[in-house]
C-alpha cells in the first residue's frame, strides 16, 4: 500500500476555516461548521440517557444515521476535493482499497478520531480501530456499559458505500447498502474502539 | 504604521499531534456538515428533544464565550457582543446583528444562517423554525455578555429564513 498515513495526517491537520462574510463555510460540496465537540457529545449523550428504553434503539439508529448521511456526502466531497487531489491522490495505486485508507488519515486529520483501517474484505467487510476519539468524552471515570461513538460508526458504513456501492449518488440512494456496528469502545473501558462494516442484508 | 483593530477576534487553532484533537480557542472543535447538523435538528423535532438541542449548545457556547470574555479581559458590552457575532461567523454559523440586549430582554437578528441554509439544501422549505443550535447560542450569549449564569434566558424564533423570510430573528426573555 502506497499510502503514507502520517504524511496525509501532518499535511491535512493544518488546513484552518473560517466563515466568509456571511458566516457561511463552503466546502467539499457542503455547508461546513466547526462546533464544539462538547456540543455534540452533550446532545447525544442527554439524548440517549433521557428516552424511554424502547425507544432508545431507535434514538440511536438516527444519531447513526445523521453521520451515515454526513459520511456518503462529506466522504465523497473529501475525496474529490483539491486538497485530496494535492495530498492523498498521488499515493493511491489500489482502487478504491487505497482511498479507503487515505480516508481514515483524513478522518484522523480532521479531529474526528485517530482510526486507521486494520481488516479489509473488498466489498464485503471492514474493520475500523480508533484508537482517540471526541466521542468518548462522554465518560471521565469508569465505564460505561452503553457504546457511544455514533458518528464514526455511521461515517464508517458510508465510506465502505462510497467504495463498493456504485457511483455517487447526491441524493445518497446507496445509503443503507453497507450496516456499521460498534464493538468495543474506550468509553466502555476497552483499550480502542472497533467498528466492523458489513453488507446490510435484505 | 501599524493598523489596530478593535474588538477583532482572536482565535487560536492548533492540533494536538498525540491525540489528534483539534483545538479553537481550547476548546476541542470538530468539522461537521449540513446533513449531520440538520439531521440532528431533525431528530430533535421527531423526538420533541429542541429545548435539549438548545440547550446543549448553550452549554457548550456559555463556556466557550466566557472563558474568552474572561481570558482576553473583555468588560464592555458591545465588545462582548461584537466579539460573539464574530465568533459564530467564524465557525460557519451565520451572521449574526444583535438589535438589542437588556437586562431581561432582546432581539437578535440572522442576516445568514447555516442550520437554515443546510436544512432548505436538503429538504427545501419548512412551515416551522429549525434552528434550535442558534437559539442555544443566542441565549448562551445573552447570559455570558450579562456575565450571569447558564440557563438565565430563553430564545424564541419568530421568523425564519426557513420558513422563507429574508432573516431569522430571535425574540430573547429573561426565564
Amino acid at each position: 500500500m502506497a499510502i503514507n498515513r502520517q504524511k496525509i495526517i501532518e499535511d491535512l491537520s493544518q488546513i484552518e476555516v473560517n466563515g466568509d462574510e456571511n458566516g457561511i463555510i463552503e466546502g467539499y460540496n457542503v455547508l461546513v461548521n466547526q462546533l464544539p465537540a462538547k456540543f455534540w457529545n452533550t446532545f447525544a449523550d442527554k439524548l440517549t440517557h433521557s428516552v424511554e428504553p424502547d425507544l432508545l434503539e431507535a434514538t440511536e439508529y438516527l444519531l447513526y444515521n445523521a453521520a451515515h448521511e454526513c459520511g456518503y456526502h462529506t466522504g465523497y466531497g473529501i475525496i474529490t476535493s483539491e486538497e485530496w487531489k494535492a495530498v492523498v491522490a498521488p499515493m493511491i495505486e489500489n482502487v478504491p482499497e487505497d482511498i479507503l485508507h487515505g480516508a481514515y488519515a483524513v478522518f484522523t486529520a480532521w479531529g474526528w478520531a485517530d482510526s486507521e483501517i486494520v481488516e479489509l474484505v473488498p466489498g464485503q467487510k471492514m474493520v475500523v480501530r480508533a484508537y482517540n476519539y471526541y466521542e468518548a468524552d462522554v465518560v471521565k471515570y469508569g465505564r460505561s456499559k452503553k457504546m457511544s461513538a455514533y458518528m464514526i460508526t455511521g461515517v464508517s458504513a458510508a465510506f465502505m458505500e462510497l467504495a463498493y456501492a456504485g457511483e455517487y449518488d447526491s441524493a445518497g440512494k446507496a445509503v443503507g447498502t453497507f450496516v456499521g456496528k460498534q464493538v468495543k469502545g474506550i468509553e466502555c473501558g476497552d483499550s480502542y474502539g472497533e467498528f466492523v462494516v458489513t453488507k446490510a442484508t435484505e | 504604521m501599524a493598523v489596530f483593530k478593535n474588538n477583532e477576534l482572536i482565535l487560536e487553532h492548533s492540533f494536538d499531534r498525540s491525540t489528534k484533537r483539534h483545538y479553537l480557542n481550547g476548546q476541542v472543535s470538530v468539522l461537521h456538515c449540513h446533513h449531520y447538523s440538520t439531521l440532528y435538528t431533525q431528530l430533535a423535532l421527531d423526538a420533541q428533544k429542541t429545548a435539549l438541542l438548545a440547550e446543549s449548545a448553550e452549554e457548550a457556547f456559555y463556556e466557550y464565550l466566557a472563558e474568552y470574555f474572561d481570558k482576553h479581559n473583555l468588560a464592555a458590552i458591545a465588545t462582548k457582543i461584537d466579539i460573539a457575532c464574530q465568533l459564530y461567523a467564524a465557525i460557519g454559523l451565520g451572521k449574526m446583528r444583535v438589535n438589542y440586549l437588556g437586562d431581561d430582554s432582546g432581539e437578535v437578528e440572522l442576516l445568514s444562517s447555516h442550520v437554515d441554509s443546510g436544512w432548505i439544501k436538503k429538504w427545501s422549505t419548512y412551515d416551522a423554525p429549525v434552528n434550535y443550535i442558534g437559539a442555544g447560542y443566542i441565549t448562551a450569549m445573552f447570559s455570558a455578555v450579562l456575565a450571569e449564569q447558564r440557563n438565565a434566558f430563553q430564545a424564541n424564533e419568530t421568523q425564519s429564513i426557513v420558513m422563507g423570510a429574508e432573516t431569522s430573528i430571535f425574540n430573547v426573555v429573561r426565564r
